[in-house]
C-alpha cells in the first residue's frame, strides 16, 4: 500500500528514502521469487530423464553426419567393414570438413526445431500432464516468475544440446582427419551452429502458449510437426524468408541458394512470432480460468 | 480482526452454466468451514476462485483483509491450499517436492522442510520419488506442502481423500489443533460429513451453486430432527398404549420399531417407559436418536436418502 501523503505535505529526504526502501524491498522479493522458481525449475529438469533422451537425440547428428564422412572417405573400406551395402552408393557428397559441418548445421535447424519444441512442451505441457499447475497459481512466488524460469530452463537446455552437437561435431572431424578446417575455421563454424539453434530456441514460446492453452502435449508437438512441414513447403516455394520457422533452415544453407533471400524482415517476423509466443504465454498463465 | 475469508456475492458462469450463483460467506480466524455440496455443486469452482485461479464473472474475494485480485494477486504467503486430487512431481523425491514449495513460498529457514516430513509422518519416505507413492501418502505429501509455510488460512478440497482411518483421524486432530490452538482458519470441503461433523464449527451448504444454508454447529444440533425409538415384543400393544396415553407423530421404521417425534416424549423417555410398563407392554429399547449431518444434509440437497 502506498503511503497516503497529507496536504502540504513536503515530498522530503525520509519520504525519499522510505520510497528507495520499498523499492529495494520489492526487487529482493522479485530476485528471490525468481530465484525459487528457476531453482525448482531447474531441479524438475534435472530429474527427468528428458535431458538425456534429448541429448542422446542430438548427439545422432554428429555421429550420423561422421559416419557418413567415414564412408565417403574410402567406400571400398566400409564395403569390407559392412557399413555400406554391396551395390549401394550414398548421394553424391565429399568428405570433408566444410560438408560436414554443413550437415550439421542442417540437423541442427531441422532436428532442433523438432527437439526444442519437444523440449518445450514438456516443460510447459508436464504441469498440465501431470495436474502440477494448480501448485504454482496461487503463491507468494508471481506466475511471471515461474513462466520466465521455465523459458530460462528451456534455453539453457537448448544452448547445452547445440553445444553437444559443436563439441561432438569437433572431436568427430577431428578424429576422422577431414580436410578443409581452413575454409570453415572451427570459430566461424561453432558460431554458425550457435546462431541457427539460437534462432530455432527463440521459435518454443509459440510451443509454451500452445502446451499452455492446450493444457498438455498434443497442441504443442502437432503445431511443431505442422510448423515443420510449411517451413519446407514455402521455403520450396519462395517465400521461406518470410515465414519464421523457415528461417533457421534457410540460414544453415538446406535450401539451397535461396537463402540468399533472407534480409532484416527475416529475423524480425522471426522476433515478432517469438515475442507474440512469449507475451501470450505470460498473459495465459496471468488471465486465463485455470479450473481444471 | 479481518475475517479470513470474505466472500461478496461471488458468481462464476461458464457460458450457460451458472456455476457459482451469488456466493457470500464468510469465515472468521479459529474456524473451522465446512464446505458441503452434491458432486456439481459448484464447491472446487468456489475453491479455485477463492484462490485466484479462476476469474469470477461477478462479486468479490477477500482472504486475510487482501483482495484476490486478476493474475494471481493474493496473501498467498499466508495461505496454503490443496485443490481437488493431490498432486507432486512424480520424478522428484518426497523432499525435493517439499523442498521446491518451502523456496516457492519464500520461507527462509530451510528446517522447516524436515517438519513437515515429521509432523506428516513422511520422514521414513523423505526420499522416495513421489511417483511411486500410494495415494494416501501422496494426500499427506499434498497436505504438508499445504501447511509447511504456517499459514493463517488454509483451503481444502477433500483433504482426507485417499487416507486411511488412523490418517483421517490424525488429520481431524491436526486441524483442529491448528484452529482452536494457534486461530488458523480452515475451509474446507468434504465428502465425509461424519468428519465435518466432528471438526467444523460452521458448515455451508452449496446447491446448483447457491449457498442455501449457513449454520453454526451449535444450530445446526438443535435444528436436526430429534426421535424417540422404541421397541417392544408387542409392537402393536406399544403403539396403542402411547396412542391412548395421547402421544403424537407415532410411525413405524422400515424395521417395524416405533417412533415418536412427539416433543412430550422426547423430553421425559422415563415417562413414557413407565406408561408402556404399565399398560403391559414393556420396551425393548428406548432411544433418542438425532438425524445425522449426512440426513440433514440431504434434505436440504434433495439428494438420494
Amino acid at each position: 500500500m502506498r503511503p497516503a501523503r497529507t496536504p502540504g505535505q513536503a515530498s522530503g529526504a525520509p519520504h525519499a528514502a522510505h520510497g528507495a526502501a520499498h523499492g529495494a524491498a520489492r526487487d529482493a522479493a522479485i530476485t528471490t521469487a525468481f530465484w525459487a522458481a528457476l531453482h525448482a525449475e531447474a531441479l524438475k529438469a534435472r530429474r527427468s530423464r528428458v535431458p538425456w533422451l534429448t541429448g542422446a537425440a542430438i548427439l545422432l547428428a554428429p555421429v550420423v553426419g561422421g559416419l557418413f564422412m567415414f564412408i565417403l572417405q574410402d567406400p571400398a573400406r566400409a564395403r569390407a567393414w559392412g557399413l555400406l551395402g554391396a551395390k549401394a552408393q550414398l548421394a553424391a557428397g565429399v568428405a570433408d570438413w566444410p560438408t560436414y559441418w554443413g550437415l550439421l548445421t542442417q540437423a541442427t535447424a531441422v532436428g532442433g526445431q523438432l527437439l526444442f519444441s519437444f523440449l518445450a512442451a514438456w516443460v510447459f505441457g508436464r504441469e498440465f500432464a501431470d495436474g502440477t499447475v494448480k501448485e504454482l497459481l496461487a503463491l507468494p512466488t508471481p506466475r511471471t516468475a515461474v513462466v520466465v524460469a521455465k523459458f530460462v530452463v528451456v534455453a539453457a537446455w537448448g544452448a547445452a544440446l547445440a553445444a553437444l552437437v559443436c563439441l561432438g561435431g569437433l572431436a568427430i572431424g577431428a578424429a576422422l582427419e577431414l580436410p578443409g578446417w581452413a575454409v570453415v575455421p572451427p570459430g566461424r563454424a561453432v558460431a554458425e551452429v550457435l546462431a541457427i539453434a539460437g534462432l530455432t530456441l527463440a521459435l518454443t514460446p509459440p510451443i509454451a502458449l500452445l502446451a499452455s492453452a492446450g493444457r498438455g502435449y498434443l497442441a504443442p508437438l502437432g503445431w511443431a510437426l505442422l510448423m515443420l512441414v510449411l517451413a519446407q513447403v514455402l521455403a520450396a516455394t519462395g517465400w521461406g524468408a518470410y515465414f519464421p520457422w523457415s528461417v533457421p533452415a534457410l540460414l544453415s544453407g538446406l535450401a539451397g541458394p535461396r537463402a540468399g533471400q533472407l534480409g532484416a524482415h527475416s529475423f524480425l517476423v522471426l522476433a515478432a512470432a517469438s515475442l507474440a509466443g512469449f507475451a501470450g504465454t505470460v498473459a495465459w498463465w496471468h488471465g486465463a480460468d485455470h479450473g481444471r | 480482526m479481518d475475517p479470513a475469508v470474505e466472500t461478496h456475492a461471488l458468481s462464476k458462469r461458464y457460458r450457460a452454466v451458472q456455476a457459482v450463483d451469488e456466493v457470500t460467506l464468510r469465515v472468521d480466524p479459529g474456524e473451522v468451514y465446512g464446505f458441503l455440496g452434491l458432486n456439481g455443486a459448484g464447491k472446487t469452482t468456489t475453491i479455485r476462485a477463492l484462490l485466484g485461479m479462476i476469474r469470477p464473472t461477478g462479486g468479490t474475494v477477500h482472504l486475510l483483509g487482501e483482495r484476490v485480485g486478476g493474475g494471481g494477486r493474493g496473501p498467498w504467503r499466508r495461505v496454503g491450499h490443496l485443490v481437488e486430487t493431490a498432486t507432486a512431481y512424480p520424478e522428484l523425491t518426497v523432499h525435493e517436492n517439499l523442498e521446491i514449495a518451502r523456496r516457492l513460498y519464500h520461507v527462509t529457514d530451510p528446517a522447516a522442510t524436515g517438519r513437515a516430513l515429521e509432523r506428516f509422518g513422511l520422514a521414513p519416505q523423505a526420499s522416495r520419488r513421489a511417483g511411486a507413492l500410494s495415494l494416501g501418502t501422496r494426500q499427506r505429501l499434498a497436505l504438508a506442502r499445504a501447511l509447511l509455510h504456517d499459514p493463517a488460512l488454509v483451503i481444502l478440497d477433500e483433504p482426507t481423500n485417499g487416507l486411511d482411518p488412523a490418517g483421517v483421524r490424525e488429520v481431524r486432530e491436526l486441524l483442529r489443533a491448528l484452529a482452536h490452538e494457534r486461530g488458523v482458519a480452515v475451509f474446507m470441503s468434504s465428502h465425509l460429513l461424519a468428519e465435518v461433523d466432528q471438526l467444523a464449527t460452521r458448515i455451508g451448504i452449496l446447491r446448483a451453486g447457491r449457498l442455501v444454508e449457513e449454520l453454526d454447529v451449535a444450530d445446526l444440533e438443535r435444528l436436526r430432527a430429534r426421535r424417540l425409538a422404541v421397541d417392544a415384543r408387542d409392537r402393536e400393544a406399544a403403539r396403542a398404549v402411547l396412542a391412548a396415553d395421547g402421544y403424537v407423530g407415532i410411525v413405524t421404521a422400515p424395521d417395524g420399531s416405533l417412533a415418536l417425534s412427539d416433543p412430550r416424549a422426547l423430553a421425559a423417555p422415563d415417562e413414557v417407559a413407565r406408561q408402556l410398563v404399565a399398560g403391559g407392554a414393556p420396551p425393548t429399547r428406548l432411544a433418542v436418536v438425532q438425524e445425522s449431518l449426512e440426513a440433514y444434509f440431504l434434505a436440504r440437497v434433495g439428494g438420494r436418502a
